[in-house]
């Protein structure tokens, strides 16, 4: 930790005392700062010896939007910090890093695969792992895992029973988690 | 601690099965988050004798399987388990040539407990 205070000092400097958060973990510190200093604070983390960006990412916080995070290092490992921003689900945009990082480049296509984030200044942002034609960004919390109502669930089956329940009547079937009501057809 | 290979012996190497635990409550199919636990099994009705005045039913496993090509290794079944049926046991070695090769049946889960460590002293 002793060295840890050196990042945060220099993003907390750079992007202003009163609008970073310091959330402490168990891990390395993460420091939320507006979406709109975000690259001030990468290129203070940068300028303060953290030229090492292990990965970007983000994750869906649904109504409070989503969370994109770095993780950012020396490259001797002695110091890092993670730096995240919020952007809001419905027009994620945010600026890209890939003037600071270029390494960033290839974790930022990810992440507008899979979240929907677009990065200003990072064009085009080539599909990676997920096809453009999907329509959809999969790690988004909206998402519905269609597979999981055509696949039949291994949990389906009551305590004993050699296969799934007889569906008319009865007792409701219990249904899979994250498959919305209605999406499991029941037969007639 | 480590195993005659020098892994760790609380390693999530693989799960391992009590055969005679389980009582086929679901509960580890229905946790399990990415559907890799598959059960199978059929009830048994005792009757009634002079311990039991009442007729008896009881589950019976006919089947329990991991596809180990879907396991994430979470632990959540293991935590789940009412009855401590499943283990962590630090054994790896059980690749295979095709991915159906990775599915291990309840004969496998159960010879794997064996290397299950034993828990953690909770007063330690």
């Amino acid at each position: 930790m002793s060295a840890a205070g050196s990042l945060v000092d220099a993003v907390r400097s750079a992007v202003g005392e009163g609008s970073v958060s310091v959330v402490p973990g168990f891990g390395p510190v993460s420091v939320e700062v507006p979406a709109a200093s975000w690259t001030t604070a990468l290129q203070a983390a940068r300028d303060a010896g953290a030229t090492y960006a292990d990965f970007l990412t983000a994750w869906d916080e649904l109504e409070a939007g989503l969370v994109v995070v770095a993780h950012i290092s020396t490259p001797d490992a002695a110091d890092h910090v993670l730096l995240r921003t919020r952007v809001p689900s419905d027009d994620p945009v945010l600026a890209t890093s890939i003037g600071i990082y270029r390494g960033l480049a290839w974790h930022e296509r990810e992440t507008h695969d899979l979240f929907g984030v677009r990065f200003s200044g990072h064009e085009p942002l080539e599909p990676l792992l997920v096809a453009p034609s999907l329509g959809l960004h999969p790690l988004r919390k909206d998402v519905v895992l269609a597979s999981r109502a055509a696949r039949p669930w291994p949990g389906e089956k009551e305590p004993g029973a050699e296969s799934a329940p007889a569906r008319r009547g009865g007792r409701r079937r219990t249904a899979p988690l994250g498959v919305p009501d209605g999406w499991v057809q029941e037969d007639a | 601690m480590s195993t005659s290979d020098g892994v760790p012996v609380r390693s999530r190497g693989v799960i391992s099965l009590v055969e005679k635990n389980c009582t086929v409550c679901m509960l580890c199919a229905r946790e399990c988050p990415d559907w890799c636990i598959h059960i199978e099994g059929h009830t048994v009705t005792h009757p009634a004798d002079e311990v039991h005045r009442r007729p008896r039913t009881e589950n019976v496993l006919d089947r329990f399987a991991i596809d180990f090509s879907l396991c994430l290794y979470c632990g959540i079944c293991i935590e789940v388990c009412p009855f401590d049926a499943l283990h962590w046991s630090p054994e790896h070695s059980y690749a295979g040539a095709a991915i159906g090769e990775l599915t291990q049946e309840r004969d496998r889960l159960a010879g794997w407990e064996a290397t299950a460590p034993a828990p953690a002293d909770r007063d330690a």
